[in-house]
């Protein structure tokens, strides 16, 4: 039913223009997400998985195709409406945590919220929450370089939540965790997003994961490859 | 580092800016006030003279401004230059009669002088510490020993000069029949323009108006004085305006991957601006501060030199302060417009690929 797909892209591609040369990062990429699952899309580095996530976060736009969250296109979304997508509906988790330095922890959680005009108790409570949640309790006024890896993707993780976002993006959430550190993450973060009742879209190297996921796409030089 | 340097920077205009006006307010109450504080509502000048020392009329013109309906007081006040005990001083001639009709002052010691005898002054109290005489004592007017009959205090610039008669100041000067001003006092202040129009028609060759004017008229230099301290607030500013949007600049680029991650998290390019400006307006609040209460401190300190010996305080004047204050902010927001603009188009992909 098409009710149940809250994502789906149809011909999707994005050329990057270095001149003298192209580099096409996503070549007719078609995929769908239905809600509450967990879609991994794996692939080997510079496959075109971060370029997609972008794609479909709102954060850069297609050079063709088209992207539709909960059967609208947002593909020729103006800025206002984009930012609002990123607020409301959509939590990234990027690679690198990208949290704020100059912030504690519960501040950076607190973000979103902010810039969603949410009152300071409200915005309290919940990251107050979602920290609890991640197991950083106890630590939120630290700031994120006084935290470990594992722990700033917590922090990460209970930041792309805190607006309550129908669609969680991760990119590479284990990378720079090793085995163990990046099960017991991942079993957690799981637990979080899926108690959280949002569906998942993962970018990972990791085959624990993809063999977790609900579904999967296998991307290779910007194509997917199987699914 | 680059905020302090930024705060330190915005005191140092609003320094400069008080300092400037400050000197031209001073120097426009001090010279207002060796004219204004003479009293009256309208001063008689010959026609082109640029200051009353280097004016001249006809001391009968008196009577015949007196003449003119509405006008309570017309008195012949001669001006002159003179050395007091080897200090240089302005010295008033004035028809002793009319003096009291024409100032308001109170005797801190002796009594004012009350007839045209000769050999007599009356000393301010600022220019009598000066020279540390006071009531009683001798002092030499122009190589001649006068006799100090009291220490008269107006809290003007009138404290700064001494007073003799109009008749004593002639003979000093060598005039005959002659005076450097005339100053007019009217039964109703609502008159004074119509009367100062029958001045002109009655007297084509001086000029009348009002006393507060005197300042402007005194010399076209003060006049452009007003104007150099204005050019020098809009060279000062601009200035300021262009380091402190470089400093911003410089200051956003390094934080660009934050406001990517703002961006990211789905601050708007309006929530971006507002942050920014925010920001710069907290930077313009605490720099201006800074520099309101330096400048306080500094120039409570400060003297000109007014005539040789004399010393005038710089004279703060509120309004300078609040117009420091709007300088200040309007400056810091005014840099911020551009790197504003400019940091709200950040590309939060473009940041987290390459940096």
């Amino acid at each position: 039913m098409d009710d149940e797909i809250i994502l789906r892209t149809q011909g999707l591609g994005k050329t990057y223009e270095t001149k003298p040369e192209k580099t096409v990062a996503l070549d007719d990429v078609n995929l769908q997400v239905n809600r509450g699952k967990l879609l991994a899309i794996y692939g080997p580095s510079g496959s075109g998985k971060t370029t997609l996530l972008f794609l479909l976060g709102g954060l850069d736009r297609p050079t063709s195709g088209r992207i539709y969250f909960e059967g609208v296109e947002v593909t020729n979304m103006d800025e206002r409406r984009l930012s609002k997508l990123r607020r409301n509906a959509i939590g990234f988790v990027f690679q690198n945590y990208n949290l704020v330095e100059e912030l504690t922890v519960l501040e950076n959680v607190m973000l979103t919220m902010m810039f969603e005009g949410k009152s300071e108790r409200e915005m309290r409570d919940r990251a107050e929450q979602l920290l609890h949640k991640v197991g950083i309790s106890g630590k939120e006024q630290r700031r994120p370089a006084q935290l470990s890896a594992g722990e700033q993707q917590r922090v990460a993780t209970a930041r792309a939540l805190a607006n309550r976002p129908r669609l969680v993006l991760m990119d590479e959430p284990t990378g720079n965790l090793d085995q163990e550190n990046s099960q017991e993450l991942m079993q957690l973060v799981s637990e979080v997003i899926h108690g959280e009742g949002a569906t998942c879209v993962v970018a990972t190297h990791n085959l624990d994961i993809v063999q977790e996921a609900d579904s999967k796409l296998f991307l290779k030089s910007g194509r997917i490859v199987s699914s | 580092m680059r905020t302090v340097l930024t705060v330190l920077g915005l005191a140092a205009l609003i320094l400069t800016y008080v300092g400037v006006q400050s000197l031209v307010s001073t120097l426009e109450i001090n010279v207002t006030g060796s004219v204004s504080s003479l009293g009256g509502e309208i001063d008689v000048w010959s026609k082109g003279a640029v200051f009353p020392l280097l004016s001249r009329l006809p001391e009968s013109y008196a009577s015949q401004v007196k003449s003119i309906s509405g006008v309570s007081l017309a008195t012949p006040v001669a001006l002159v230059q003179l050395t007091v005990d080897n200090n240089y001083a302005l010295v008033a001639g004035v028809v002793p009669a009319q003096f009291p009709h024409l100032l308001n002052y109170t005797m801190t010691s002796g009594t004012m002088i009350s007839s045209n005898q000769s050999g007599i002054l009356a000393i301010g109290k600022a220019l009598a510490a000066t020279i540390g005489k006071g009531a009683g004592d001798s002092a030499q007017l122009n190589g001649q020993d006068y006799r100090i009959s009291g220490v008269y205090e107006t809290n003007t610039w009138m404290d700064y000069s001494l007073v003799i008669p109009h008749t004593v100041a002639q003979q000093l000067i060598g005039w005959v029949n002659q005076t450097s001003m005339i100053v007019v006092v009217t039964q109703d202040p609502r008159n004074v323009n119509a009367i100062i129009g029958q001045i002109r028609t009655l007297l084509p060759t001086v000029d009348a108006f009002r006393t507060s004017e005197a300042p402007s008229r005194i010399s076209p230099i003060f006049a452009s004085l007003e104007a150099i301290a204005t050019d020098i607030t809009i060279i000062v500013s601009v200035s300021a305006v262009l380091g402190i949007m470089n400093s911003n600049l410089n200051n956003l680029r390094e934080r660009m991957r934050t406001f990517a991650i703002f961006k990211a998290t789905g601050a708007s390019y309006g929530q971006i601006i507002k942050l920014v400006f925010y920001e710069s307006f907290l930077i313009g609040v605490l720099g201006t501060l800074l520099g309101l209460a330096i400048s306080y401190v500094i120039l409570s300190f400060v003297s000109i030199p007014l005539i040789e010996t004399i010393n005038v305080k710089i004279i703060l004047v509120p309004s300078t302060f609040i117009y420091a204050t709007i300088l200040g902010i309007s400056i810091s927001i005014a840099a911020a417009i551009y790197p504003a603009l400019k940091i709200a188009k950040v590309r939060p992909q473009e940041v987290f690929r390459f940096g």
